[in-house]
Order: structure tokens, then C-alpha cells, then sequence
């Protein structure tokens, strides 16, 4: 039997990153700046639909992300859902991360940098030209 | 009121932009926003506009937290604000708002001791800090967004307190980028 829940599209705003889930096809994706001032009120439902896809799916999960300022609440979060990832992985799971990043924006890089520190599975940082 | 001499004066401090009230969160953006733009006019390099912003934002939802735990309406809540440019080319990122005392010397004393920390050990503090469960937060809050405001800061955090009545304190903060 599988088990599907709804997927998350949720438009950003300027403190709020938009989220798209694709549960079809094992796919996570955040744009833009995280500053809510609870990240949680945000973030739980990103968290719960990670954990329900490991739970319920032997499929590969990945995220996309390109996000571009996080404050230390959305830092927190995001922890908790690489973690999810980690957990995953260490039982054999197949999960990636592909965080892309404008090339002057250094600071989201040594971020990504510092999250990659914690994580054995495939993390890629990747910067792409800035439109100028 | 003399607009003239508080013209003055930002311009004598080199005051980019300031703010003096209740803070809501819709603010936070709007300043922020109006910040960024400034920056970014000014051809800040894109690293120290991001580490300015960041260190606003920080402390202004700091503030913002710490006056809803304490129940403070309004005029409790006001926070004052300034970004200015020192005369060596720093950013100067300050922020202040009534505590109570107690939570006031804590402040000041987890300041100081971050002050101590040289850049590889604040990075195990703000690692060990992320790490710690949602709800063990220390008795003033604040922990994770201290450090790494220290961490994007050239020079140590400046932390001051003064005594006013009814066991409260006027806590300021200042980040040098």
C-alpha cells in the first residue's frame, strides 16, 4: 500500500522562502530568503512531510534548494531536516542535496559550507552566475 | 522638536539609518528592506551587506522575542536602532531595549565571554549551541544569534547596560562588520 500526503506549495514572501514538494517524484525544493522570526511556524510542515516521505517511501529523496539568507531560526530548522537526511542515509536511503547559489553571495556558501560539515550523503554547493 | 540637531548629529555619527519605537515584525522587513537598498547604493561589498543585514535582523527579532516572553506592551517594546559607518570603513550595526536588570547582566556577562573567543571557537559555540533542543534555551534567549553575530563581526560585540527605575536597564549592543 502507499501512502500519499498532500504536497507542500507554499508561495514566499519577502522573510519566507517558497517550498514546492513532489512526492512522485521524491523531490524538495525552497527559494529565496528565511527570516520568519519563528521558523518553526514555517518549517514543521516542511519537517513532517520529510519525515512521512522516509517513512513511507524506499525511493530516493532530493532537495533543491536555493535559498539566500537564513537567520539563525531558518538555520535551525534547516538543521533538523539535514539531520532527518542523515538518519535516512546511515540506514542505506539514497538522499542528496543540490544547494545552488549566486557566486557574489559568498556568505549563503560558507553556510551551505558549514551544514555539508555534518552530512556523509552527496552535497553539492554550486554557484551559478548572478543576473546583474 | 529641533530636527535640525538631530540631523545634525546622525550626520556627526555617520548614522546610515536609525529608528526609535515599537517594533513589529512588519517593520523588521521594511527597514530591513530600505537597508538593503541602502547598502547596495552604496556598493557595500556583497559579503559585509549580508553580514550587516544579518546582524540587524538578528538583533531586532531578539528584541522582538524577548519583549513578547516578557509580556511588555508597546511602550516596553520599543527598541532603538542604528546602522552608521565608522570613520574606518566599518559598519556599526546598534541596538537597545529596556530588560530587567537580572537578565540584563546576563546579557553583558555572555557578551563578554564570546568576546573571549577567537573565530574557530565561536564556530564550536554556534555549532554546540545549534545542537542544543529547541526548548533548552537559556534563560534570556538569544543564545545562537549572539554568536553569530559575534562570528560576522571584526571586533568583539559591545555590550552596555544602564540602570533605570523599577529594576529595569536599558541593554545596548553594538557589531562592528
Amino acid at each position: 500500500m502507499t501512502t500519499m500526503i498532500s504536497d507542500l506549495d507554499i508561495p514566499g514572501s519577502q522573510s519566507a522562502p517558497a517550498i514546492q514538494s513532489d512526492w512522485q517524484a521524491g523531490r524538495l525544493a525552497m527559494q529565496g530568503d528565511s527570516y520568519p522570526e519563528n521558523s518553526y511556524e514555517l518549517f514543521d510542515q516542511v519537517i513532517h512531510w520529510v519525515r512521512l516521505f522516509l517513512a513511507n517511501e524506499q525511493r530516493p529523496l532530493h532537495l533543491e534548494l536555493a535559498l539566500v539568507y537564513l537567520n539563525t531560526s531558518s538555520v535551525k530548522a534547516m538543521m533538523d531536516i539535514f539531520d532527518l537526511l542523515e538518519e535516512a542515509f546511515e540506514t542505506g536511503r539514497e538522499v542528496s542535496v543540490t544547494w545552488q547559489y549566486d557566486v557574489r553571495n559568498e556568505r549563503i556558501a560558507e553556510l551551505a559550507d558549514e551544514f555539508r560539515e555534518d552530512c556523509s550523503y552527496p552535497f553539492a554547493i554550486t554557484p551559478i552566475a548572478g543576473e546583474s | 522638536m529641533d530636527l535640525l540637531s538631530m540631523r545634525e548629529s546622525y550626520l556627526h555619527d555617520r548614522i546610515m539609518l536609525c529608528f526609535n519605537g515599537p517594533i513589529s515584525r512588519s517593520l523588521i522587513e521594511e527597514i530591513g528592506k530600505a537597508l538593503r537598498n541602502y547598502l547596495d547604493t552604496q556598493q557595500a561589498a556583497p559579503s559585509a551587506a549580508m553580514d550587516v543585514f544579518a546582524v540587524y535582523i538578528e538583533m531586532t527579532q531578539n528584541i522582538r522575542h524577548y519583549a513578547r516572553r516578557q509580556g511588555y506592551d508597546d511602550e516596553l517594546a520599543a527598541a532603538t536602532v542604528a546602522v552608521a559607518r565608522s570613520d574606518q570603513g566599518h559598519y556599526q550595526v546598534s541596538a537597545g531595549n529596556l530588560v530587567e536588570q537580572a537578565d540584563g547582566e546576563r546579557l553583558v556577562a555572555a557578551v563578554e565571554a564570546l568576546s573571549l573567543l577567537d573565530k574557530p571557537a565561536l564556530k564550536q559555540a554556534y555549532k554546540q549551541q545549534l545542537r542544543r533542543p529547541r526548548d533548552a534555551e537559556t534563560p534570556s534567549g538569544a543564545g545562537l544569534g549572539l554568536i553569530d553575530m559575534a562570528r560576522k563581526s571584526s571586533r568583539p560585540l559591545h555590550a552596555s547596560l544602564q540602570p533605570l527605575s523599577n529594576q529595569r536597564s536599558f541593554f545596548s549592543l553594538t557589531a562592528t562588520i
